[in-house]
C-alpha cells in the first residue's frame, strides 16, 4: 500500500471511528442516513477520492477509493461514498459535468428501468437507486439523438418511492416525467464511460464494502468466541468453533485481497476479469462467512443492538447489488470459454501488474 | 495478518515465461496430466527438470542448488502444477527433505544428501504415521536404542507414500523413553535408508488400487550417529517448527486444476449454468493463489507467516475437493477411470483421489485447531 493510501485508511479509520459507532448506526436506521458523518466526509473531500482535481474532485485513484469503501464497509457507514464519487463522480467528471456539492447516485440498472431523452426533456423510472431520495443529482445514461450522453438528473424533480435493502440502506424508485433538465446536466460520455464501465465500479465498490465488513467480522467473532464461556471453558476452545473462525477468517482474507488486486490493476479504470472475480469471490465470502459467523454468535447475533447484525444484513445485501456472485461467475466464465482452454491457466495465475 | 498483493518482478516473469514454454514442448497437448505433486514417479522427467535449475531451487549453490526465492519456487511450482507435470519422484525431497536438512542438519548430511536432492536424483518419503499415530504425532511407538556407533530402530510406518521407489526416509521415533507429562521430548528424526537390511517395504493398495502407500516395518536397522537429524532430541521442534508454513504453496491448491482445464477442452459449447460453474472456480483459484503468492512473498522479506500459511493450506484443499464436486455436479456423467475421454477419467482419478487432499501433510481438523488459536492467541 502507498504511504499516501495508508494514511487516507488511517484518517478514514478515525473519522468512521467518531462518528459512525455502532449506536449511531442504529440510530441511523431510521432513516438509512447520517447527516452528521455524511457533513464531516464532505468536509474532508472523502467522498470525490478518485475524482480528479480539475474536474472538482478530490484526486487520487480508484485503489485509494476501494481502500476509503473497506474502512466504510467495516463500519457499516449509512451514507453514499461509493455512488458520490467513485461511480456517479467519475461519469460527471468524464463528460465534462459539474459535480453538485451534495450526494450523487447512479442508475444502477435494474430490471424493468428506463430512460429517455427528447430534446432536453427527460424521462426515466430507475429502481433500487442507492440513497436515491438523498440525493442531489442521480446519474445515468442516455441515448441522445445517437450518441451516448451521461445525464445528470436533479433528484428534485422526480417523484421518489422509497424502498430499503436488507441493511435498511436507502434504495428508492425515481421517477421523472416529462421534465425540463437544467443546462448543466447532459454531457457527451466518452468512449469506456457507459453502462457497462459503470456496472464494473459498482461491483468493484460493494466488493470492497463486503472486504471491509468481513474483516470486521472476522473480529468480532474471535473477540465474542473468547469471551463467551460454555461449559466452563471460551468456546473458541471446542474444534467446532474453530472451524467456523478459520472459515471466517479464510474468506475475509480471500474477499480482502482479491478487491485489492482488482482495485490496484484498476489503472485508470477496473478491469473486466479483476472485477468480475473479485466481486464473485466477495459473494461467496459473504455468504459463507456470514453463516459462520452467526453459527459462531449464537443468539445474541440475532439481536438488533448487536454490532454483528449490521454487517451481516449489508453483506446480505452487498452480494447481490452490482451483480451477484453467480451473475459474475457466468460473464466470467464465458469469457475463459471463448478463450479457450490453453489460456484458462494464465488467465487465473494473473495478479497485479 | 500479512497477505498482500504481490506483483512479479521482471525476472519472475521472465522465469515464469521460461518454465512455461519448457512444458509446452515437455509435455505435448493431449498428454494425461498427473493430479497434485504426487500424481505420477517420473525420475527421467524429475532429473530433466533438475538440468534447468528448477529443482532443489532453495537449496544454496555450495551444495548444488541454486539459491533462488521462495517466490522464483512457487512461479515453478505452480506452472508444473497446472500441467500436470509429473513431478513426484522429487516433489517431497525438494519440498520438505531439503529444508529441514537445511536447517537443522549436519554439515556433512547436507553435503552428503542435497547435491543429490538438487539433481533430481534422490529421492525421499516421510516417516510420521504409524498404526496408531497419525495427527496425534507424539504418541509415535517406533523406538531407536543406543548400538556401538549409533541407533537400532524397530517400529512400524505406514502410508508411506513411494517407499518403494525412493532413497531415504526421515523417520520420527522416540530416542528416549516417554517421560510422564514430557511426551513431546524424546523425539528424534533418523534418516534411514530404504534398502538398508531390517526394512522391509510392503504395499497398502490405495484406494484405486495403485502402489502409492507402503507400510514399512523397521527390524533391528542399524542407523549410524551421522544419520540423526540434527541435534538429538530435538524431532518434536524438527516436525512442528516453521518449516510448516513452507507447505502452504501451489500443491495444496492446485491438484485437480488439470481436470477443470480438461473439462472446457472437451465442451463443445459452453452454457450459462456451465460458465457459472467455471467463471467461480477461476474467480475462487485467483483469490485463493494472491493468498499462496503473498506467503511466499512474506517468507523471501524473511516473515514468518505461520498462521497465514495454515489458512492457505485449509483453504486450499478444500478448493481442490470443491472443484471436483463442481464439475462432476456439472458433468452428468457416470464415473469411470477408463473413460475415453480425458475428463471423464480425469474426473475419476479425481474423486477417488481427493478425500486425500484434506488429509496429507496434517488434517484440515488439526490444521483449523492451529490456526484458531493463533487467531484467538
Amino acid at each position: 500500500m502507498s504511504g499516501d493510501r495508508e494514511m487516507l485508511t488511517e484518517v478514514a479509520t478515525g473519522l468512521f471511528g467518531d462518528l459512525c459507532t455502532p449506536e449511531d448506526v442504529v440510530a441511523a436506521e431510521a432513516t438509512g442516513w447520517s447527516e452528521r458523518l455524511w457533513t464531516a466526509l464532505a468536509e474532508g473531500g472523502f467522498p470525490l477520492v478518485s475524482v480528479p482535481e480539475e474536474a472538482g474532485g478530490s484526486g487520487g485513484d480508484v485503489a485509494d477509493a476501494c481502500a476509503l469503501l473497506a474502512v466504510a464497509g467495516r463500519f457499516a457507514a449509512p451514507v453514499p461514498l461509493a455512488e458520490t464519487g467513485l461511480l456517479g463522480g467519475w461519469a460527471l467528471a468524464a463528460a465534462g459535468l459539474p459535480l453538485p456539492a451534495g450526494p450523487v447516485s447512479v442508475a444502477v440498472g435494474a430490471p424493468g428501468d428506463t430512460v429517455a431523452l427528447r430534446g432536453g426533456r427527460f424521462s426515466a423510472r430507475l429502481s433500487r437507486v442507492p440513497w436515491g431520495g438523498r440525493s442531489e443529482r442521480v446519474v445515468a445514461f442516455a441515448d441522445d439523438g445517437g450518441r451516448r450522453v451521461v445525464v445528470s438528473a436533479p433528484t428534485a424533480a422526480a417523484t421518489v418511492t422509497t424502498g430499503r435493502n436488507l441493511a435498511a440502506e436507502p434504495r428508492d424508485t425515481l421517477v421523472w416525467d416529462d421534465v425540463e433538465l437544467p443546462a448543466d446536466a447532459v454531457g457527451p460520455a466518452p468512449d469506456g464511460v457507459d453502462p457497462g464501465a459503470l456496472r464494473l465500479r459498482g461491483a468493484l465498490a460493494r466488493a470492497a464494502l463486503i472486504a471491509g465488513a468481513l474483516a470486521r467480522v472476522t473480529e468480532l467473532t474471535v473477540r465474542y468466541t473468547g469471551e463467551r464461556q460454555q461449559f466452563g471453558r471460551p468456546i473458541a476452545r471446542f474444534q467446532a468453533v474453530q472451524a467456523h473462525l478459520v472459515t471466517i477468517a479464510e474468506e475475509a482474507e480471500l474477499a480482502g485481497l482479491a478487491v485489492r488486486v482488482a482495485a490496484l490493476n484498476a489503472r485508470p479504470d477496473p478491469a473486466f476479469d479483476d472485477v468480475a472475480a473479485a466481486k464473485a469471490a466477495a459473494g461467496e465470502a459473504a455468504t459463507v462467512a456470514a453463516r459462520a459467523t452467526h453459527q459462531a454468535h449464537g443468539a445474541i447475533g440475532m439481536t438488533k443492538e448487536y454490532e454483528l447484525g449490521q454487517l451481516t444484513r449489508r453483506l446480505w445485501s452487498w452480494r447481490d447489488e452490482f451483480g451477484s456472485e453467480r451473475h459474475w461467475s457466468r460473464e466470467l466464465g464465458r469469457r475463459l470459454a471463448a478463450e479457450g482452454a490453453d489460456a484458462l491457466w494464465p488467465s487465473i495465475a494473473r495478479g497485479p501488474a | 495478518m500479512q497477505f498482500a498483493p504481490t506483483a512479479l518482478t521482471p525476472d519472475e516473469e521472465a522465469l515464469r515465461a521460461e518454465v512455461r514454454e519448457f512444458l509446452a514442448a515437455e509435455l505435448p497437448a493431449g498428454h494425461r496430466p498427473a493430479l497434485g505433486f504426487a500424481g505420477r514417479h517420473d525420475p527421467e522427467f524429475s532429473r530433466t527438470l533438475a538440468k534447468r535449475g528448477w529443482v532443489g531451487m532453495a537449496i544454496p549453490p555450495r551444495y548444488g542448488g541454486h539459491g533462488r526465492s521462495a517466490v522464483d519456487r512457487f512461479l515453478v511450482a505452480e506452472e508444473l502444477l497446472a500441467a500436470g507435470a509429473p513431478i513426484g519422484a522429487h516433489f517431497v525431497a525438494d519440498r520438505q527433505t531439503a529444508p529441514a536438512l537445511l536447517h537443522f542438519g549436519t554439515e556433512e548430511q547436507r553435503q552428503r544428501f542435497l547435491p543429490g536432492i538438487a539433481a533430481g536424483e534422490l529421492y525421499f518419503s516421510l516417516g510420521m504415521s504409524e498404526p496408531d499415530s497419525g495427527s496425534d504425532l507424539a504418541s509415535v511407538r517406533t523406538r531407536a536404542t543406543r548400538a556401538d556407533g549409533g541407533w537400532t530402530v524397530t517400529g512400524t510406518k505406514v502410508w508411506t507414500s513411494e517407499a518403494h521407489r525412493n532413497h531415504f526416509f526421515a523417520v520420527l521415533c522416540r530416542t528416549s523413553p516417554m517421560e510422564e507429562g514430557r511426551k513431546h521430548a524424546g523425539l528424534s528424526q533418523l534418516v534411514v535408508d530404504l534398502a538398508a537390511p531390517g526394512v522391509r517395504i510392503s504395499p497398502i493398495p490405495y484406494l484405486d488400487g495403485s502402489h502409492h502407500f507402503n507400510e514399512v516395518a523397521l527390524e533391528d536397522v542399524f542407523v549410524p550417529d551421522d544419520m540423526v537429524l540434527g541435534e538429538l532430541g530435538s524431532g518434536w521442534a524438527q516436525v512442528t517448527s516453521e518449516l510448516a508454513y513452507e507447505r502452504a504453496g501451489p500443491d495444496r491448491w492446485l491438484s485437480t486444476f488439470p481436470v477443470l482445464r480438461a473439462w472446457l477442452r472437451e465442451r463443445p459449447s459452453v452454457t450459462d449454468a456451465d460458465a457459472a460453474v467455471l467463471g467461480r472456480l477461476a474467480a475462487r483459484a485467483r483469490a485463493i493463489r494472491h493468498l499462496s503468492l503473498s506467503v511466499a512473498r512474506a517468507l523471501d522479506r524473511g516473515q514468518a507467516p505461520v498462521v497465514e500459511a495454515a489458512l492457505v493450506k485449509e483453504v486450499g484443499t478444500r478448493f481442490e475437493q470443491d472443484l471436483v464436486a463442481a464439475l462432476r455436479d456439472a458433468a452428468e456423467t457416470e464415473l469411470d477411470q477408463g473413460a475415453d475421454s480425458l475428463f471423464a477419467s480425469l474426473l475419476a482419478e479425481a474423486v477417488i483421489t481427493s478425500p486425500s487432499y484434506t488429509l496429507r501433510g496434517g488434517t484440515n481438523e488439526v490444521l483449523r485447531s492451529v490456526a484458531a488459536k493463533a487467531l484467538t492467541a
